[in-house]
Formats: C-alpha cells, structure tokens, sequence
C-alpha cells in the first residue's frame, strides 16, 4: 500500500513539476478545454433549473367531465359511482362540482359578476374533475386519453376535457432538449479528449529524453505511463472547475434579466446553480475525460518509443 | 552471469552486427570488448541490457534468456545493470542528485532513502560536493562519473559501459576508469567496451570483436 501510495504520489508530484515549467502552455489549454466544456455544463444547469418546474407541471393530471344541461342532480352525484369504476384501480381524486358553485367561483375569479347575473340563467353545467395520481409521468399521456374516451361514453356526459396533450408536449420538448445536450455533450467531449490527446503528445514529445533514460534504469511501463494519465486528470479538472466557475458566474446577469421578465408573470423564478453533488459530478466527468485522451495519446505515443 | 551462444545480429539482409558470437563472463569478471568502430561492441551490449534481440542464438544474462524475455519483465532485468553511454545521457532539467535517485524512484523507494543513496553514491565517484550542479556545468569526465554514480547507485550485479572514456581526456578517462575498477573491486561483474589501447593494455581479460565476429576470447 506505501509502495502503490509512494509511486502515485511521484507521478502526481512528476505532473505538477512539468505543469509548473509551462504554465502558459498549461493555462492556455485549460481555458481551450474550459471553453468546451462550459456550453453542456451551461445546458445541464438549465435543464437541472427547468426540471423541477417541468416535473411540477406534468403531476396530476386532470381530466374535466362536464355533464348534459338537463343531467338531473340525482344522476348527476351517482355519476361519481361509474367514474370511479372506470378509473378502476387507478389513484384518482374525485370531485363534483354542482353548477351553482361552478358559477359562484366564475363570478369571484373572472370579476365577471354583473355580466353573469344579466344572463338570469346559470348557463354552467354540474361537471367532474378528476385528478390522477397514477398518470404523474407524462407517458402515460397515451393511457389518460384513452380513459377520457371511456368516460365520454358513461350516461349524462357531455363533454370530457383532457389536459395532457401540453403535458405530452412539454415532456416532448424536454426529451428533444435532453437529447440535443447529450448529443453537444459528446460532441464537445469529444473535442477535449482531442486537445488532452494533442497537449500529451507534445509532453511525450518534450520528455523524450526522460522517458528513454527511465526505460533504461529499469522503469516500468505503468511508472512511465503515470504522471501523463495524472496531467490529463488534473487539466480536465482545472477546466471542468473554471467552466463550472464561469456558468455559476454567468447566472448572476442572467437572472436580473430573467427576474424582470418572470415577474410579468407574477413569478420569482430564478436560475439557481447545479448543487454541490451535481458539481462534483461534472468534476468529476472532466477529469474522466482528461484521463481518456491522456491514456488514448500515451497509448499511441509511448508505444513508437518501444 | 552472462552467456552468449552462437549468437548472432541481423538488422538488415547486408547489415550483420553479430555473427555467431560465444562467449561466458562469470560472476565478478571485469572483461574488456574491444575492435574498431562498426565491429559490434554496442549491439552486443545493447543485447544484455535486452535492447536489442538477438536473430539467432541465445542470450543468458542472470539465468534469463533475452530471447525470450517478457516485455513486462524487462524493466527488472534491468534493475539488475547500470548501464553507462558514450553519451552520458543525463537529464539537463534536474541537477545531478536527482539524475542519480531516478533508478531508485522506479524501483519505488522513498525520496528520502533515494537521497542518501545518491549522496553516498556520489561521494564514491568523487563528486559529493557538486549534488546539486546542474548537469551542463560540470565538464565530460565529471558527467561521465555522475553517469556511473547512476549506473551503481541501485546496487547492480552487471555494470554494462559502452565507450565510457571516449570523449574524456587521458587525467579524465583514469578517472572514470579508476571508478570502475572499484566496483569491480567490491564483485560487481563489468563489461566495458573501448578502444583505449592503454585501457586495454591493463585489462585481464579482453575479447575482440571484428566484423561482428568474435577474433579473441580471451
């Protein structure tokens, strides 16, 4: 175990000596790698932001069952007794509205009042809201039409309302929007496993000299192979760490602009940092594919010097 | 300790290094390759140090055929030489101390036990006070003896020296040679190649190569 420590501890400390003698060339391919990095880091935050919000959005869905005008009360309440089967095993939320409390709440919402008592008549029909727990994922959107088509046929139904085609649309979106982060990801992942890979290839290439002498004292491969694996790492996390540092900055602007418009819709939504394990998760990746492009370049080049 | 047997070197169809070369060095031998530039004196070194295979033959350092040796085992076959250049090959990046630790960093010892080891290895070759030059302010003799201070500092049984004198002047290559003899001294098994005629005059025992053929073996 000292043995393992001691050897990484040299590669750690043989890495951050040949950091330490370019700097510039060191900084300048950190922000290179920041760079590419910041974009998907920029679209996780967004997506980690708009998620909840989506989530929140997409629960409960509601399917409205407004009855026939001549409904008589009676049948209308014993409607609650067939819907209920319908729904069968499904967690669903039941509840009636008798028109005379459907048109009290359209008064004190709509401040539609005057207008409404001219009309003399109560021209809102006694209706249902059923609420289901079991349809909380936007793919069951598919499983919520087909009950409003069951429901449609009960005795005394006039009209059925179903609310999940935005939830479905909003879901669609997001997915397309998740796909298009993954797929920019990979594209700008790919990018700076091609910067690490070039910026070892030019190490291996400075430490020739080393590396040749090292072979012949009788290093091994892995002892050779080392300190660019721990170059690697640390120039995806010193990248990784200025870009998540740039998005978090960048927030700050972005959301005196978005508070501003939210509040146009009586909204105080603001655009919060990933959390702490999200954070270090992405340290994490960038570290991942720091290591990647140093084991692919010291693959590939240490080789020729066999 | 070292056995060649009908061994011989081809790199390419008009380009024989080696050909069909036998010879033993025991245990604690100090054995001189002599011959004329081209005749195959670093090749033949370059095949104990398992930098070079041979075409045909066998190669017997410490029991283990070069022939035959795993990559991966390589490196501990050689923890067992020091091998020294014309060219001392030092690292002009670090100074002298830490070229002479670098054989027991690989081997994974402590930084602190690798720094005594140097020293002490340094004092034996006459060059403690300057641990901590740089390798290009010290002249062609004192680089060649920090490159033999490296070469023994891991306690080798074979030291492999390939033309250690030749660019040296004569106070310069007695110097360099005295060293080696000292080890030898304390049993280390040496394979010095040269062309140093007085090197070679107060040599026990010399094999000659020629052509990549063995003339006296010695």
């Amino acid at each position: 175990m000292t043995y393992w420590f001691r050897q990484h501890r040299y590669a750690l400390a043989a890495a951050l000596v040949h950091l330490r003698r370019s700097p510039g060339g060191f900084l300048f391919n950190i922000l290179v790698v920041a760079i590419a990095l910041a974009l998907p880091f920029t679209g996780v935050t967004l997506l980690d932001n708009v998620r909840p919000m989506s989530e929140q959005l997409s629960v409960d869905p509601e399917i409205s069952v407004f009855l026939k005008q001549e409904t008589p009360r009676e049948q209308a309440e014993g409607l609650a007794v067939l819907l209920r089967q319908t729904v069968k095993d499904k967690q669903a939320k039941i509840v009636f509205t008798p028109r005379e409390k459907a048109l009290d709440q359209l008064k004190t919402k709509s401040g539609l009042a005057d207008v409404l008592t001219t009309l003399g008549e109560n021209p809102l029909p006694d209706s249902y809201v059923l609420k289901l727990d079991a349809f909380r994922n936007a793919q069951a959107g598919g499983d919520v039409d087909q009950l409003a088509e069951e429901i449609r046929a009960l005795p005394g139904v006039d009209t059925v309302q179903v609310d999940s085609a935005w939830v479905k649309r909003l879901a669609a979106l997001i997915n397309v929007l998740r796909l298009a982060l993954l797929l920019l990801a990979a594209t700008l992942g790919t990018v700076v496993i091609a910067v690490i890979f070039n910026t070892i290839r030019l190490q291996v290439m400075t430490q020739r000299e080393e590396i040749l002498v090292s072979k012949l004292i009788g290093a091994t491969d892995s002892f050779i192979h080392r300190p660019f694996y721990y170059t690697g790492a640390l120039l995806g996390l010193c990248a990784g760490g200025l870009a998540l540092g740039a998005v978090t900055l960048a927030l700050r602007p972005l959301n005196t602009a978005i508070a501003e418009f939210a509040r146009l819709y009586a909204s105080e939504f603001q655009l919060a940092p990933l959390p702490p394990l999200a954070m270090a998760g992405l340290l994490a990746l960038s570290a991942g594919l720091g290591l990647i492009g140093a084991l692919l370049s010291v693959q590939r080049h240490l080789s020729k010097l066999n | 300790m070292i056995e060649f047997r009908n061994v011989s070197k081809q790199y390419s169809p008009d380009a024989m290094a080696l050909r069909d070369v036998s010879f033993t060095v025991e245990k604690g031998e100090l054995v001189f390759l002599a011959g004329p530039s081209g005749a195959g004196k670093s090749t033949l070194l370059k095949m104990i140090a398992a930098m070079e295979r041979p075409s045909a033959g066998h190669v017997i350092v410490n029991g283990q055929d070069i022939a035959k040796i795993k990559p991966s085992a390589v490196p501990f076959l050689r923890r067992n030489l020091g091998l020294i250049f014309q060219q001392q090959r030092l690292l002009t990046d670090r100074n002298i101390l830490a070229n002479v630790m670098m054989p027991l960093l690989v081997t994974g010892a402590s930084r602190h036990q690798a720094e005594l080891r140097a020293r002490a290895a340094l004092d034996k070759v006459g060059l403690l006070d300057r641990a901590d030059s740089q390798p290009l302010a010290l002249s062609g003799g004192e680089q060649q003896r920090v490159s033999i201070a490296r070469a023994i500092v891991n306690r080798p049984q074979v030291i492999l020296a390939d033309e250690p004198t030749a660019n040296l002047d004569r106070a310069s290559a007695n110097k360099v040679l005295d060293a080696l003899k000292a080890f030898h001294s304390v049993g280390v098994t040496c394979l010095i190649s040269s062309h140093d005629e007085q090197m070679l005059d107060a040599a026990a025992r010399v094999i000659h190569l020629n052509h990549g053929q063995l003339e006296v073996a010695a």
